[in-house]
């Protein structure tokens, strides 16, 4: 599948990008802490690049889940070997114009070569690139939040720190406005020149001393402000890096169920197609012995015929001795659910076979 | 409807989300295979299996428990470590991994090189663990995790594994003598992890060659036979079918002897479902942990009984084998079928009180003290 290898490629080239991108986004959050320690006020990052990075993470995952869904093109080719077991090729029909039995004959030869094993380990390993993907993915989310949920844990506390400060220099302040009333007070009132240079050389200094404190209380206010807004970037890019992993756990739990299940699926199915044809014959050879085989082989061509039959019959069989198949169902339902959710769109496009509108 | 299907086909595949439980389940594997080897020495012994079958059977024994081994490794960090993969088993009817954990494998096999040439010795990352443990007081999990991926593709890079196939093997046993014509007796041996029942199933096939060029130096035919055979293991498929089938496309080869071991299920009251005799046998016993088991091994036999010439096309004929039939469970498609169990002390006491009407001509094997295989009827 040349066309599976090209989405493949293109898959793991936005993965790249977009993981650049996310490296690169708490990049900017830790150089804005390093430079928040060093005491400058702007922050670097800015919704506008938050945005980048959602529009190219959707843009992965969408091109992810397509490929997921292009998974069933491949599976495509399984029906092409069951509708061959069950059917005659050309040469056998053929065959079939003179000599029924012989043409029977051919069909079950070709039936007892015929093996899907390499095609099924091909459906586990294209299945398994897709999930080391988005494994990968996942590995770098959960380790670059983790990086930028410790610097916001770092952050809350110097915030707390500066709360502190701002809530002291206020306290401080709001003590000294009582003290310099006052001494405007004693000022007004004070009629001894001497006494009132000396009160006003101590208002002076607490003036002084309220102005700094004023400033202080700005200069703390600030420096609260920004770590504020850093903290409430540094949020906003956990939530949405927590929200992308999310996805990509949805994306490998849903592709890992299906594969699970096809690999189980077709392997029954060519058993099941193996079995029915084969297994009455053989007894009917060796009952009867060997010399009467042409009347056997009779008989190979009406089983044959019944062989479809009795393939639906065995699956309904199997459902009846099935167990325990709830919580399994319910699991997969679950998984199909969030799937269907975040997915809805492609989903939506795949079903109307609508790529490229 | 499909989909409906394939929920009820992976309905009994259960996974192990916990590390205890994880290495549990490897734990009781371990000592499992190793009863096996010497229960297959048992039954050498009693002279049912020659030398020579004795040895390749052998050969597939270890090669299971080296599959588990590897496996055991892939999965010691399951649910400790971030991203650790976790081990699906089927706990219906077989006990052992799934097919598709073999297939992982294989395709992991295939990719080894590319691995543990990317990966840092194991001296290296003991050394980066302990490092770890002393600077920064914290468990090395991740470092953990890439020693037991290390220690997996170690294992698959030494090989001795049971893989989802094992293609055909071929041994010259002797020369006979049929009808005044000299035929060479081989014994050909394949393996299949089944993937419908989820075990491991060994082949033993005698077949007689008349043709003129040794079968496992006859480019023209062995490798057909190896792909006929491989494509014709199937559980489902009775040994009679096999048999005949092989007879049939082979002109110049003629099995005279079939024999197909499946070496399982293995039941366990805490780890899988079972129903029947055997589910009380192992409640009842309140086993702890590591006496909580019992293998069923069962052995199927086709014997040839006569060999008939019929003809085939116009001008040339044929050797076909008539096969000798269980005469009570003909349908069984063997000539007969044998079931051992193999378990602990004890579960087999309580399997002694209960006797049930199932399990009285099975040929029991008893673990005893010091690992001791008792042989009891």
């Amino acid at each position: 599948m040349a066309d599976f290898e090209t989405q493949i490629k293109e898959s793991q080239a936005q993965v790249a990008t977009a993981q650049a991108k996310i490296s690169e986004i708490t990049g900017k959050i830790e150089a804005a802490r390093a430079k928040m320690d060093a005491g400058e006020t702007a922050i670097g990052i800015e919704n506008a690049t938050l945005d980048d990075v959602h529009k190219h993470t959707d843009l992965m995952n969408a091109n992810i889940a397509e490929l997921i869904m292009g998974l069933d093109d491949v599976t495509a080719g399984f029906s092409k070997d069951f509708d061959e077991m069950r059917s005659k090729t050309g040469m056998e029909s053929f065959i079939g114009i003179f000599s029924d039995a012989k043409s029977e004959s051919m069909r079950q030869e070709r039936m007892r070569t015929a093996s899907i094993d390499s095609k099924l380990q091909d459906l586990i390993g294209k299945s398994d690139i897709i999930v080391r993907l988005l494994q990968g993915q996942l590995d770098l989310l959960n380790t670059q939040k983790s990086k930028v949920e410790l610097n916001l844990g770092g952050t809350l506390t110097d915030r707390e720190a500066a709360v502190t400060a701002l809530e002291t220099v206020r306290t401080d302040v709001a003590a000294l406005d009582p003290k310099i009333i006052e001494l405007e007070n004693k000022i007004s009132v004070e009629q001894d020149a001497s006494v009132r240079t000396k009160l006003e050389t101590e208002l002076a200094g607490l003036n002084g001393r309220y102005n700094a404190l004023v400033q202080d209380e700005q200069v703390q206010l600030a420096k609260s402000q920004t770590l504020e807004r850093y903290i409430e970037k540094g949020k906003t890019w956990v939530d949405s890096l927590t929200n992308q992993a999310a996805t990509q756990l949805v994306l490998i739990n849903k592709l890992q169920t299906d594969t699970k299940q096809r690999v189980v699926l077709y392997d029954a199915l060519t058993s099941s197609l193996k079995t029915a044809q084969q297994q009455d014959v053989a007894h009917r050879i060796n009952e009867i012995g060997v010399k009467t085989d042409q009347e056997a082989q009779v008989a190979m061509a009406a089983i044959g015929a019944a062989t479809n039959q009795k393939m639906a019959d065995m699956l309904e069989a199997h459902e009846g001795h099935m167990v325990f198949a709830r919580d399994v169902l319910e699991q997969k339902a679950k998984a199909d659910e969030r799937f269907a959710r975040r997915f809805a769109k492609i989903v939506e496009k795949h079903d109307k076979n609508a790529y490229g509108e | 409807m499909s989909d409906q299907v394939k929920d009820q086909l992976t309905s009994d595949h259960m996974e192990i989300y916990d590390t205890a439980v994880a290495r549990r389940y490897f734990a009781k594997f371990e000592r499992i295979t190793g009863h096996l080897l010497r229960v297959a020495g048992e039954v050498e012994a009693e002279g049912r299996l020659t030398r020579t079958e004795a040895h390749t059977l052998g050969r597939y024994l270890a090669a299971v428990a080296g599959t588990f081994q590897a496996l055991s490794h892939k999965y010691v960090m399951t649910g400790r470590a971030d991203g650790a993969a976790k081990l699906t088993f089927d706990r219906h009817e077989s006990g052992f991994p799934v097919a598709q954990e073999l297939m992982m494998m294989a395709l992991d096999a295939a990719q080894v090189a590319k691995h543990l040439g990317g990966m840092a010795a194991e001296s290296e990352l003991k050394d980066r663990m302990v490092r770890q443990i002393v600077r920064d007081l914290s468990v090395p999990t991740q470092l953990q995790f890439a020693l037991s991926q290390r220690l997996y593709y170690e294992a698959l890079a030494a090989g001795d594994i049971f893989w989802p196939r094992n293609d055909p093997d071929c041994q010259w046993v002797q020369d006979v003598s049929r009808n005044g014509a000299e035929r060479k007796h081989f014994l050909v041996h394949w393996a299949v992890y089944d993937t419908q029942v989820n075990l491991p199933v060994v082949y033993l096939m005698d077949v007689e060659d008349s043709g003129k060029k040794p079968l496992p130096h006859d480019d023209r035919r062995w490798p057909q036979v190896q792909a006929h055979l491989m494509a014709q293991s199937l559980a489902g498929l009775k040994l009679l079918t096999i048999a005949q089938g092989f007879d049939k496309d082979f002109a110049g080869l003629h099995p005279k002897r079939l024999r197909r071991i499946t070496l399982g299920p293995m039941h366990s009251h805490d780890f899988t479902l079972q129903s029947g005799p055997i589910s009380k046998v192992l409640a009842d016993a309140k086993a702890p942990d590591g006496d909580d088991w019992a293998l069923v091994w069962t052995v199927e036999d086709l014997i040839s009984d006569r060999e008939e010439e019929v003809k085939d096309g116009w001008f040339s004929t044929a050797e076909r084998q008539v096969y000798k039939l269980d005469p009570i469970a003909a349908d069984s498609g063997t000539t007969r079928m044998e079931r051992m169990v193999i378990m602990p002390e004890r579960p087999y006491q309580v399997l002694a009180e209960l006797n049930p009407p199932g399990f009285r001509d099975l040929r029991k094997f008893v673990v005893g003290d010091g690992d001791r295989i008792m042989p009891v009827r």
